[in-house]
């Protein structure tokens, strides 16, 4: 609609300057001239309104986007984020959806807006003269084919834009995320030539972009205005013919004029349209992968899609479940990392069981597999049918929502968010609850310390805890896995790094509700496994030894071997 | 949880003031090495201009003395130096814009190098409170619009006041009233941009502090990705980010609104020129005052009048927004890079102006030279190596201000450890034992008393020397991505020998890929103590005369442990060593124990001296082997 009331006004102008030839001239320009006017402000509010229609729309679809890739991200399987960089993830969830918008915006915008002046515009110049149009079309095909061309050659190149600058950010996010590192090994320099010789590979890659767009703007522009001298020619010829008014020579040329913008902003469009496009491939391989299904039974009769947090728990089966049988059961249960390519099963044939209310300590050598076999339990990786059981049914056939609302692990790496105290630790719960919080830090043996920090609970611990010590980080996963009060608690090494005093207060408290809780915890502090009912022994992937404390040291196996290395050691010690 | 996510992000509201000169002068600078591309540019940008202003005046001159006078031949001339023209102002155009992208591009090389090696140089302290999202938009998108700033805006916008005082000046060459009719629609488009630029300008610093939070909330749910799956919190975090995402998409929606009133308005004054123009300029050609081919090229003039205009005020809003981010990123530049990395100062002076706590003055009287510093009289007596007097310490609170912090974290430290002893500090968690190494390795500035190494105040070592005579193992064991054998590669040139000594051949050799396995995004491919026996390897390769072990081997299985305590033995011997440790079983062997209680040290011996003692190490020994 705009698009045809900026076309009238030059058909004005053309009525205008014929006008002046006219006996009756001064009329007919005031009257042309205050068309021009109406219809200037017509195609104003036109053009207000459809940009922000269509911009305002596109904005809504980025809005949208954005949502479901991260809905969908969040929910992808560990195993692709173990595969995928950060980096990468983010790049894709914030240049790439970006970019999406510009071409749905602004790119379609100007699509639109160009291909309606085309058609209009070559409606009024044919009215005007259909030979003068013919002629200003010859060089048509020429700048499609030069579009095309350099459409496809920007694509390529902004991919290597995208990989340099991919490249570049990684280094920056290591350095910033290492850089107690960094410093404590005087690796500032290295790091800094790592991370220009980045620079470098993005200024080149960069540089050979603007070479590529200077020389298709100078190209296409060229061919525009060839096309004006053209019609100078012939259309002045034609008037001096008198076969062409005056004023419909002007028009036409103002129309030309029209449309050498749309054909000099077809490199832009086209450029957008093709970071467009290559952005949201990038994002469509992330959103073609399958997302954690709810239920991964082959005989399930619900479709493994259904979303994590709407499938019904399936009650009757739970409440017998309970009766009698173990809480946690493996049977020949193997496992590898598909992407890792190190040969060979991290898991082994695991077979044991963990009755109701018992607490199972699990030792073994550094990578025998014991966080694999805990990060199983919660379906963190494919399980194989029929090998995890959780109080008598398969892992596997348990929404997912339900089966880790029932078993909370305590993972070795203690992850936190830059959030308040409070948030951190009610992280399970539906909203921050002040009362468990407090009860949960008691638990863990950290409320004191909590209560000593400036704001108390509304204390912002920064990015991953960092003002935290180690210990006091431990902590609070384990009082944010306490909040959730899971019926299976799974601790991995989660108190490597605090001191026996308090490591004994905390399996106090936990203990204090045996008999309700399942605890399944790992260890390489063999005194702690004074507090368990029986302990599992792994090796290489596999349980080698099971059984009490004094059954397994009367084995002189494994066990015997740690315990020796953890014990004598002190016992020589004392001697000497 | 109803609030938290107010705290993701702790904003800086760094703004920029309208067009800040010193800012720009600022900038200026780093064009400075590039003049002569500049000057090529603004050749090629003349030229161009020139071409392209002739290009309406030779169309008035073919129709004025060919068309109405209906006289062909000699036309075709014109026309072929019409298309002449036209090919030189693209390729000026073509010299033009590669020229300024080329200077954009290099000027934003140098300056992210500069950001980098100063953001490698500012104190630890910074990282702790500045989100790693905040820092990487500093570095990526504040400098991307610096950059634009640069290649469409100083340069293009020197053009287009050239182009538009050329115009200006053809206008009144050629006619000066109808010149004047064509201004006269400028002080309402001028007042038009003012006050839509306002609020564009809201809208935008509005709109990427906006992005910077959804980002930083981004970009921890992916790294924090496990906790939130362990914890089925899919469905809140879709919520909070819905809400962040929300927020942003408003404030773009705003902008884009304005975005939409701007461009059609510009254009609306553009034709009401054009009309009012037609309208005068008619009446003069019917009255004969002004040739018909001069209000063709005024039309034509007129059109390309307001282009600049356009351009320019657009430009005005990149101008904008690039200063804005110039300022954050000057802030940077600004910053003072950490003491440890200024010149070497004598401690000494510092030292005598500030007096000690009144009820800690334990070990020495400031500037009394310290008993055990006998380095020349008795050759055969060790010299102390690491020694730390009456240390006082506090973090930083969260927003940069010791209003928050503030509570000391170490209250009067001193001990020493001699040369080619092996200390250890144990204490219950949170006691501040990593914050004694850190404080040793000058991650942050002590607000009392001494650290000395080798009898040397920390802060008189020059340079990277410090950090060069230790090498440390962090709690949080962190590995670059890349394979193993890079990993301990950058810690120093004794790869081999840590390997072996680290055990870290025991682990690969089973692999396939072996010391070339990938050990992924902080070293995620790795098991927990497989990461610590690296982080290990890493710290020996880097043959030190002191090694610093925070928890190093923590979660590593008691035989392995063993296995690396052995070897130790043969490369440490000689050197010193301090090493936290939770697990009684590493440190027995201690020449000196250090129990640290809440920030103080209150015993210190070896282990026999302290089970005799009796006190907190006896106590925490017995938990640890008695069950
Ligand atoms: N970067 C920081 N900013 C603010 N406070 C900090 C920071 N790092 C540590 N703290 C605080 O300082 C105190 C001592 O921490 P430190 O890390 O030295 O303890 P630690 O003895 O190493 O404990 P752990 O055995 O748990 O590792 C703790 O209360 C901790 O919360
Ligand atoms: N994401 C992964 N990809 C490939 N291999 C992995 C991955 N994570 C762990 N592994 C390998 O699997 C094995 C078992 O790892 P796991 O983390 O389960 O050991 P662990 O018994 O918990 O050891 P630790 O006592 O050191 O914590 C190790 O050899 C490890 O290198
Ligand atoms: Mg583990
Ligand atoms: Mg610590």
């Amino acid at each position: 609609m705009s698009s045809l009331f900026g076309l009238l006004i030059p058909w004005m102008t053309r009525d205008a300057i014929d006008g002046l030839f006219a006996p009756d001239g001064s009329e007919r320009l005031a009257r042309a001239v205050s068309w021009m006017l109406l219809f200037a402000a017509l195609h104003g509010s036109f053009r207000y309104l459809s940009r922000r229609g269509l911009l305002v729309t596109a904005r809504k679809v980025e809005l949208a986007l954005r949502r479901d890739v991260f809905a969908h991200v969040i929910r992808l399987p560990l195993s692709f984020f173990r595969a995928t960089p950060t980096g990468d993830v983010m790049s894709r969830m914030t240049n790439d959806v970006s970019a999406v918008w510009l071409f749905l915006g602004p790119g379609v915008l100007t699509l639109v807006g160009t291909v309606i002046s085309y058609l209009l515009a070559l409606t009024f110049m044919l009215r005007i003269s259909p030979l003068l149009t013919m002629v200003s079309l010859v060089l048509a095909p020429a700048v499609i084919l030069l579009s095309r061309e350099y459409g496809r050659r920007f694509h390529r190149l902004y991919r290597k834009v995208q990989e340099a600058l991919a490249a570049m950010n990684a280094t920056l996010q290591e350095n910033i995320s290492g850089i107690r590192l960094v410093k404590a090994y005087g690796l500032e320099e290295k790091e800094e030539t790592r991370f220009a010789a980045n620079c470098d590979g993005y200024y080149r890659q960069n540089v050979s972009v603007s070479k590529n767009s200077a020389v298709f703007h100078g190209a296409i522009g060229f061919l525009a205005g060839s096309g004006t001298a053209l019609v100078l020619l012939l259309g002045g010829w034609l008037v001096i013919r008198g076969r062409l008014t005056l004023g419909g020579f002007v028009a036409f040329n103002a129309y030309l004029a029209m449309l050498s913008f749309p054909t000099m902003a077809l490199g832009w469009v086209i450029n957008l349209v093709q970071r467009g496009g290559s952005a949201m491939g990038r994002i469509n391989e992330f959103m073609r992968l399958p997302v954690e299904p709810s239920l991964m039974k082959a005989q399930s009769s619900q479709a493994p899609e259904a979303s994590l947090e709407d499938t019904p728990a399936p009650e009757c089966a739970k409440e017998d479940a309970k009766e009698g049988r173990p809480a946690l059961e493996f049977r020949d249960l193997s496992f590898a990392y598909g992407d890792g390519g190190r040969g060979g099963d991290v898991l082994r044939g695991i077979t044991f069981s963990v009755n109701p209310g018992e607490v199972v300590g699990l030792v073994g050598q550094t990578g025998s597999g014991k966080s694999t076999l805990l990060s199983l339990v919660l379906r963190l990786g494919p399980v194989p049918a029929g090998a995890v059981f959780l109080e008598g049914r398969d892992v596997n056939s348990i929404p997912l929502a339900e089966l880790r609302r029932s078993v909370s692990l305590v993972a070795q790496d203690p992850f936190l968010f830059s959030d308040t105290v409070l948030a951190n630790i009610c992280f399970g719960l539906p909203s921050g609850d002040a009362e468990s919080a407090r009860r949960a830090a008691g638990h863990a043996r950290i409320l004191a310390e909590i209560d000593e920090m400036p704001e108390g609970f509304r204390t912002v611990i920064g990015e991953r805890g960092i003002s935290l010590s180690g210990g006091q980080k431990q902590r609070a996963t384990i009082a944010r896995a306490l909040c959730a009060s899971p019926r299976v608690l799974l601790l991995d090494d989660a108190l490597s790094s605090v001191d026996v005093e308090t490591e004994r207060e905390i399996f106090r408290e936990i203990l204090s509700l045996r008999g309700e809780r399942t605890i399944l915890f790992s260890t390489h502090r063999l005194a702690s496994l004074s507090h368990c009912d029986r302990i599992l022994v792994l090796s290489g992937g596999a349980i080698v030894e099971e059984g009490t404390h004094d059954e397994l040291l009367s084995l002189r196996g494994t066990y015997f071997d740690l315990y020796s290395r953890q014990m004598l050691s002190m016992e020589l010690e004392e001697s000497s | 949880m109803s609030d938290g996510h107010e705290f993701y992000f702790l904003e800086d509201r760094v703004e920029a003031q309208a067009v800040d000169l010193r800012l720009l002068r600022r900038l200026l600078a780093y064009l400075r090495p590039h003049k002569a591309l500049i000057a090529l540019a603004l050749l090629g940008l003349a030229l161009g201009t020139a071409c392209q202003l002739a290009g309406p005046y030779l169309i008035k001159v073919i129709i004025d003395r060919h068309i109405t006078a209906g006289l062909f031949p000699g036309m075709p001339r014109w026309v072929a130096i019409y298309l002449l023209s036209l090919a030189g102002a693209m390729g000026f155009l073509y010299v033009q814009m590669l020229t300024v992208s080329v200077i954009g591009q290099r000027v934003i090389l140098a300056i992210r190098r500069e950001m980098f090696s100063r953001l490698e140089r500012l104190p630890v302290s910074f990282f702790d409170r500045t989100p790693t999202g905040r820092l990487m938009t500093r570095l990526t998108s504040d400098v991307e619009a610096l950059q634009e700033l640069i290649s469409s805006g100083l340069v293009s916008t020197v053009g287009d006041v050239t182009v538009l005082l050329g115009i200006a000046a053809i206008l009144l060459f050629m006619n000066p009233a109808l010149a004047l009719v064509t201004f006269a629609v400028l002080p309402v488009l001028v007042l038009f941009v003012e006050v839509l630029k306002k609020f564009i300008r809201e809208a935008n610093r509005e709109m990427r502090r906006k992005l910077a939070r959804m980002n930083a909330f981004l970009q921890e749910h992916v790294s924090g990705v496990t906790v939130v799956k362990t914890f089925v919190q899919e469905g809140k975090s879709d919520a909070r980010f819905e809400t962040l995402n929300r927020e942003y998409a408003s404030e773009s929606i705003r902008l884009t609104n304005y975005y939409s009133l701007y461009f059609p308005g510009v254009e609306l004054f553009s034709s009401v020129a054009v009309a009012l123009l037609l309208w005068r300029g008619g009446g003069q050609v019917i009255s004969g005052a002004v040739t018909f081919g001069t209000l063709v090229a005024f039309l034509e003039y007129a059109q390309k009048f307001f282009n600049p205009i356009k351009d320019m005020s657009d430009k005005y809003n990149i101008l904008q927004s690039a200063l804005a981010s110039c300022e954050r990123i000057f802030h940077i530049l600004d910053m003072e890079p950490a003491p440890e990395y200024g010149p070497a100062r004598p401690a000494e002076r510092e030292e005598s102006g500030d007096a000690g706590p009144p009820e800690a003055v334990q070990v020495s009287v400031p500037g009394t030279p310290p008993a055990p510093r006998a380095d020349s009289t008795e050759g055969d007596e060790p010299r102390p190596a690491i020694e730390f007097r009456d240390v006082w310490f506090s973090y930083d609170g969260p927003r940069g201000d010791a209003r928050h912090g503030g509570e000391p974290v170490l209250r009067g430290v001193s001990f020493t450890i001699l040369e080619g002893e092996m200390g250890a500090i144990v204490g219950a968690t949170g006691a501040g034992k990593t914050t004694i190494l850190s404080l040793l390795c000058r991650f942050y500035e002590i607000s009392r008393g001494r650290i000395l190494l080798f009898g040397r105040d920390i802060r008189e070592y020059p340079g990277d020397e410090l950090r060069r005579s230790l090498s440390l193992v962090l709690q949080d064991p962190f590995l670059f991505p890349g394979s193993i054998r890079e990993n301990v590669a950058a810690g120093g040139p004794r790869v081999e020998r840590a390997l072996s000594a680290a055990g870290v051949a025991g682990i690969a050799g089973s692999w396939e890929e072996g010391l070339d396995t990938q050990v992924g995004e902080r070293g995620g491919r790795l098991s927990v103590g497989q990461r610590q026996i690296v982080a290990f390897a890493r710290a020996l390769a880097r043959d030190p005369r002191v090694l610093l072990l925070d928890e190093a081997t923590s979660s590593v299985d008691p035989v392995t442990e063993h296995d690396i305590r052995k070897a130790l033995l043969n490369i440490l011997s000689g050197r010193t060593s301090l090493v936290v440790a939770h697990r009684l079983s590493t440190i027995l062997s201690a020449d000196r124990i250090i129990v640290l209680h809440k920030g103080k040290v209150r015993e210190t011996g070896t282990h026999a001296e302290l089970m005799e003692a009796g006190g907190i190490y006896r106590r925490l020994y017995l938990l640890q082997f008695d069950g």
